[in-house]
């Protein structure tokens, strides 16, 4: 890993050069809110974005694609939106949201239409400064020091800019006329400043010591049946979440019967039907035994498996659930506080 | 076309469509599909559509038979009989046939009659005895609900191209918020509007939030809808109880009104369910059916119509 800089009045010259390597993708204003959007202008790039409505997962697991087309006794994959891309203004809780994806989609059964649209996008990172919907600090994915190809920190007038890959290196060489390599003692004090001041801004710190342990034993808590009385079962929460991957699969045929498409969609485990075997059993009929596999698999199951938990902090559960239950809430009761819906 | 037309012709499906009380715009949606439309017509053998074409066969077996409306008459129950007695598959299509429609949103409400005369006066009915609009499950038994106002087109193709080939149809049960973030949009409940989303059963594509318009709930109840939750919600929004219970009650009909009627200020039992027919045995069909399967039956009129 190696540190630039770049004035950041260079910022808008250096995005449009990337567009020599692909696709230009950044925050955006929608509304209140943000969403990732290609750049067909540089400055319409939301630089005061905090979190996207939708995470970058979307482009990595969209919402719903066509794995394959299929006709008789032949099929083709549809690798339809893979083409170089370059996002930028992901944030460390989305790129550590991302990693732990790639553990799941790239490590022991690596999932095509994952791999080879990840293969084909490169990462580059942007700090920010938290909001009091934010809890990265609380599960350690404030900060990165990996996942990415290039990583921009602000620093008043300049950013200090880190390489974090050979493509990233590659990246910077699209216009390196624009990068400095003089690090002054000045920029390290102000970097380390700049940290002091981001970690002093988080409202939301929980200690997730032992996590799992208060998950097993909070098995039975009425904690569940509380939320479950105000739950709406609409599953917004996954699919804000930057680490839910679940999905459907189903098969959409053509009206000549011989062809078709085969589909898959997002899923969530808050649906009723979620948990639904053949023969008709359903394993989390109530909508408590679903709530409390979400938190159980954040903060339990995926701790026991990863040694990390898969909330990343985001804050996107806090800011989507119109009643209110989110990670924060849930991590209070389970500690014994009040839980305010 | 030529021989092997022919050849073909014989293992297609036999399928009919069919309108009772609503306005006709989930059948006019099938025939709205141009691009599909001589696909659908050479996927099956359609013996009945009568917005399409006057040549109708009304007097034989059907392997699937779609319907659309609510039954509001004695004439509607005598012919619905007689195609669920014909059909190897009945699909409710649209939100009046699967939930009874805005005419049955004031279900509960009163005498059906007393409403009947505040609308119409006191008028002689010489064609047909009307009663309280009812959904089609409320009679006979429905193997498939496919909901909408009107329905979308995707989602009718999807489930002829499945029954059609043998096959059981899944549906979208969970609410229309996950397609809402699908495609991204501003949650409009915390924007403090009158939306229905978490309570209705998606499928649509979050079309309406998509528009920034808040979901009138026209696909009817989610399979797991916390309408009690939702309720609340609204509350707190600052919407009064009549409001919200009448927009619940728009097009989540005899439906909503059956599942929340406690919810919605109602004793369930109100609900009268009327006329009641004579009983006649069903016919045993395959494929996921409502619970609330009746069997009453008049006697059947076959309506042929010959060329």
């Amino acid at each position: 890993m190696k540190a630039l800089k770049l004035k950041k009045e260079d910022l808008y010259t250096y995005l449009e050069s990337l567009k020599s390597y692909g696709e230009l993708w950044g925050p955006v204003s929608r509304g209140e809110h943000y969403s990732y959007a290609k750049l067909a202008n540089v400055r319409d790039v939301a630089l005061q974005a905090l979190r996207t409505i939708i995470p970058p997962k979307k482009f990595f697991v969209p919402p719903r694609f066509n794995m394959f087309r299929y006709s008789q006794g032949t099929y083709s994959e549809t690798f339809e939106d893979v083409r170089p891309r370059v996002l930028f203004g992901i944030h460390p809780c989305d790129i550590h949201g991302l990693m732990i994806l790639d553990e799941l989609f790239l490590d022991r059964f690596p999932d095509p239409y994952y791999k080879k649209r990840r293969e084909a996008t490169a990462i580059l990172g942007l700090s920010c400064i938290p909001d009091d919907k934010c809890m990265a600090r609380s599960t350690n994915t404030h900060a990165v020091e990996g996942g990415f190809d290039l990583a921009f920190n602000e620093l008043g007038e300049k950013y200090l800019v880190w390489v974090g890959s050979s493509l990233g290196d590659d990246l910077v060489r699209l216009n390196i006329d624009l990068f400095s390599e003089e690090i002054e003692t000045s920029d390290v004090q102000k970097y380390l400043e700049w940290r002091r001041k981001r970690d002093s801004r988080y409202k939301l710190n929980f200690d997730l010591t032992g996590m799992p342990d208060i998950m097993e034993l909070s098995w039975d808590s009425p904690l569940w049946d509380e939320l479950a009385d105000r739950c709406l079962s609409c599953g917004s929460c996954s699919m804000v979440c930057p680490t839910c991957n679940c999905y459907n699969i189903r098969d959409v045929s053509d009206l000549s019967f011989t062809s078709g498409v085969r589909q898959r969609r997002w899923d969530s485990c808050m649906n009723k039907e979620y948990a639904l075997v053949a023969g008709g059993h359903n394993f989390r009929e109530a909508r408590a035994e679903r709530l409390k596999l979400y938190y159980t698999h954040k903060l339990k199951a995926f701790i026991t498996e990863y040694g990390k938990p898969s909330c990343v902090g985001c804050g996107r559960c806090i800011d989507t659930c119109p009643v209110s239950i989110n990670v924060a809430e849930v991590i209070r009761g389970l500690k014994g506080q009040e839980v305010k819906l | 076309m030529g021989m092997m037309a022919s050849k073909t012709q014989a293992a297609k499906p036999k399928v009919g469509f069919y309108g009772f009380t609503g306005c006709a715009g989930d059948l006019l949606a099938i025939l709205h599909c141009e691009n599909e439309l001589l696909d659908i017509f050479n996927a099956v053998d359609v013996r009945s559509f009568l917005m399409a074409s006057s040549e109708v066969h009304d007097d034989e077996e059907l392997d699937i038979s779609f319907l659309e409306g609510s039954i509001t008459t004695d004439h509607q129950l005598e012919s619905l009989a007689d195609i669920r007695k014909r059909s190897k598959i009945l699909v409710a299509i649209g939100s009046c046939a699967c939930f009874g429609g805005p005419q049955a949103a004031r279900l509960g409400y009163g005498d059906w009659k007393e409403r009947f005369k505040k609308v119409y006066g006191a008028v002689k009915h010489t064609v047909a005895k009307p009663f309280e609009s009812h959904p089609v499950d409320e009679y006979v038994k429905v193997d498939y609900h496919i909901p909408g106002c009107p329905i979308d087109r995707y989602q009718f193709f999807f489930a002829l191209t499945r029954l059609a080939q043998g096959m059981s149809v899944e549906l979208t049960t969970f609410p229309v918020c996950s397609e809402c973030k699908w495609n991204e949009n501003e949650c409009l409940l915390l924007n403090a509007q009158l939306c229905l989303g978490p309570v209705t059963a998606g499928g649509c594509d979050s079309r309406c939030p998509s528009h920034n318009l808040p979901c009138i709930g026209c696909w009817g109840p989610a399979a797991e809808a916390n309408v009690a939750s939702e309720i609340d919600l609204l509350k707190e929004r600052n919407f009064s109880s009549e409001e919200i219970v009448s927009k619940l009650r728009l097009f989540g009909g005899a439906a909503m009104v059956r599942r929340f009627a406690d919810l919605l200020g109602i004793k369930a039992e109100e609900p009268a369910r009327k006329p009641r027919p004579k009983k006649v045995r069903e016919p045993i069909v395959a494929g996921k059916a409502k619970k609330r399967a009746s069997t009453k039956k008049p006697k059947a009129k076959s309506r042929t119509k010959k060329r």
